[in-house]
């Protein structure tokens, strides 16, 4: 049986929503991702790094129901994934990686926003009052209230950004999942979407899944990283993933965490 | 000018056209939306196929052009989706086939045979009443179904795969277009013809895409621009005693280009973020 609908301010917990057991992921003859077995919580920060090709959107695809496990199991809201129903999905608020969608395509903010409630609206129901007065409201929890009628392509790239997170939060999510939010964008506004995001997952209680190359960016904010490499390298709080050997064999390279930076030094024993 | 008016051939072309135009406008708004022009282009010939093979049979040509229609916007949709093939590719496969066995079926015919050519070219101004009526039932059943499903196709347009990730069954609302692509074709096949009427289809959305950046204006913008343009596009023909079909394109070609000129798009100059 699949669990009940959950409210949108939802308390941190320890419930998980999220569970791989011994999940592999791929097409036949190519695997994306290896006997996972990992849980997610309600109300968990966590931050999912590895190098290119390391199975981060195949993650994503998986938890938006997209992609079925070809072996072991996948769990979500208690839902096998392929039991997921669309008011399931709803839950799930998605920031698709940036160039996927089209910037200069003709529409408002205000009618982006709103295609976020569409899934969780149904068929043959036409957008109402209170519609729309979510939609305001997930606008003015990114900042974007006064840009309502504001054409998306007219917006920078970290505005355009904000108007997707609203659309992922119109959805009134309980998860929210965040593929690579920062690429593209200068430091200052990178900065400012990935607290946004923390200000999210404090504010509204929302469990974050943030996939990132931006190991720094994230390091100190979230509640824990996972690791992945085709497989799951490791997983937990931040300063027991991010050590040098684990780094080392997983991106090839001697990547230093110092106090305040990581950084890599490719002869980084040639300095000491 | 008016006396034209009193006739009853042309209060019915103008009514056709007026009900192909709206409809070509209105789905072209989701085909230019979510790049479907090609795809639909290779329908319409695939659809003279099917009244040309009807014509050599004797079966009813309608009835074959929404077959042949169908089949053609179903197997460009399973291609698209499936990924292993661009789409530009197999469509232009399956448009040249289509064409080349509608050609064998025209060569096949003992006779020549004017109505056929009438599919190729279309002839507004020779609508029959009847004909008047399964443009009007079809037009009923196309934009019913936008009007259900508008928030689904908009946001399939916008971005398919967000769509079906936020619980739109995305796929179905898909095959749901090309299936309305495909009847909107056939519906228009007899009033502009398979090689113009996909302009109907293109223009007024593409024209409308110039002047706008909402979704929903740019909805009105095509459906008034294609009405506006095909009843015009009828009267000059008559007026003039030219080609409906060319006439209709050529009207529209020129709004096209006054858009273009226009264009809000071209001065467009981004807000600073802050």
């Amino acid at each position: 049986m699949c669990a009940e609908r959950m409210p949108f301010h939802v308390s941190a917990s320890s419930q998980p929503i999220i569970r791989f057991d011994h999940a592999s992921f791929g097409f036949p003859g190519v695997v994306a991702l290896k006997d996972l077995t990992l849980t997610i919580a309600a109300g968990e920060f966590v931050g999912v790094i590895g190098p290119n090709g390391s199975g981060k959107t195949t993650l994503c695809k998986a938890v938006l129901g997209l992609m079925a496990p070809v072996e072991g199991h996948l769990h979500i809201f208690d839902c096998a994934c392929d039991e997921l129903r669309c008011h399931h999905r709803a839950k799930i608020g998605y920031l698709p990686q940036k160039g996927v969608v089209d910037r200069n395509f003709p529409v408002t903010v205000l009618e982006t926003v709103m295609m976020g409630r569409y899934g969780a609206m149904g068929l043959f129901r036409r957008p109402g009052k209170s519609d729309r007065s979510i939609a305001m409201e997930s606008l003015a929890h990114v900042g974007m209230e006064r840009h309502k009628d504001s054409a998306l392509g007219h917006l920078s790239g970290g505005q355009q950004q904000r108007v997707f997170i609203a659309r992922a939060l119109a959805q009134q999510p309980q998860v929210l999942l965040l593929d690579e939010p920062t690429t593209g964008l200068d430091i200052t506004t990178q900065h400012n979407v990935i607290e946004l995001i923390q200000h999210l997952h404090q504010e509204l209680g929302l469990t974050v899944l943030l996939v990132t190359h931006d190991i720094n960016m994230i390091r100190t904010r979230v509640d824990r990283l996972v690791l992945l490499k085709t497989r799951l390298y490791a997983a937990g709080p931040p300063a027991d993933v991010l050590k040098a050997e684990i780094l080392r064999e997983v991106y090839g390279k001697d990547l230093v965490i110092t106090e305040n930076d990581l950084i890599i030094v490719e002869d980084y024993h040639h300095h000491h | 000018m008016l006396d034209l008016l009193t006739y009853d051939f042309m209060q019915r072309s103008l009514l056709a056209a007026a009900m192909v135009g709206g409809l070509c406008s209105l789905v072209g708004v989701f085909v230019v939306l979510r790049g479907l022009a090609f795809v639909g282009a290779g329908t319409a010939h695939a659809a003279f196929a099917g009244v040309a093979l009807a014509y050599l049979m004797g079966w009813p040509p309608l009835l074959l052009a929404i077959l042949f229609g169908l089949v053609t916007v179903w197997i460009s949709g399973w291609v698209e989706e499936k990924g292993t093939m661009k789409l530009d590719v197999s469509i232009g496969i399956l448009y040249t086939t289509t064409m080349a066995l509608a050609i064998l079926f025209i060569g096949l015919m003992k006779a020549y045979n004017a109505e056929v050519y009438g599919y190729l070219f279309g002839n507004v101004l020779s609508v029959t009443p009847e004909e008047l009526r399964i443009i009007g039932g079809l037009a009923i059943v196309v934009v019913g179904s936008i009007v259900l499903f508008s928030k689904e196709l908009y946001f399939i347009a916008f971005d398919q795969e967000m769509a079906e990730a936020s619980g739109v069954p995305a796929r179905r609302i898909f095959f749901l277009l090309l299936t309305l692509v495909a009847l909107t074709v056939v519906v228009s096949l007899k009033t502009v013809g398979a090689i113009l009427v996909f302009a109907m289809v293109l223009i007024p959305a593409s024209t409308a895409y110039q002047l706008t950046h909402s979704l929903s204006t740019l909805t009105w913008y095509s459906l008034i621009i294609g009405v506006v343009c095909s009843v015009s596009g009828v009267l000059l023909s008559a007026v003039l005693d030219i080609p409906s079909g060319p006439a209709i394109v050529l009207l529209s070609t020129l709004v096209f280009f006054f858009s273009i000129i226009l264009s809000p798009k071209r001065l467009r100059q981004p807000i600073p973020a802050h």
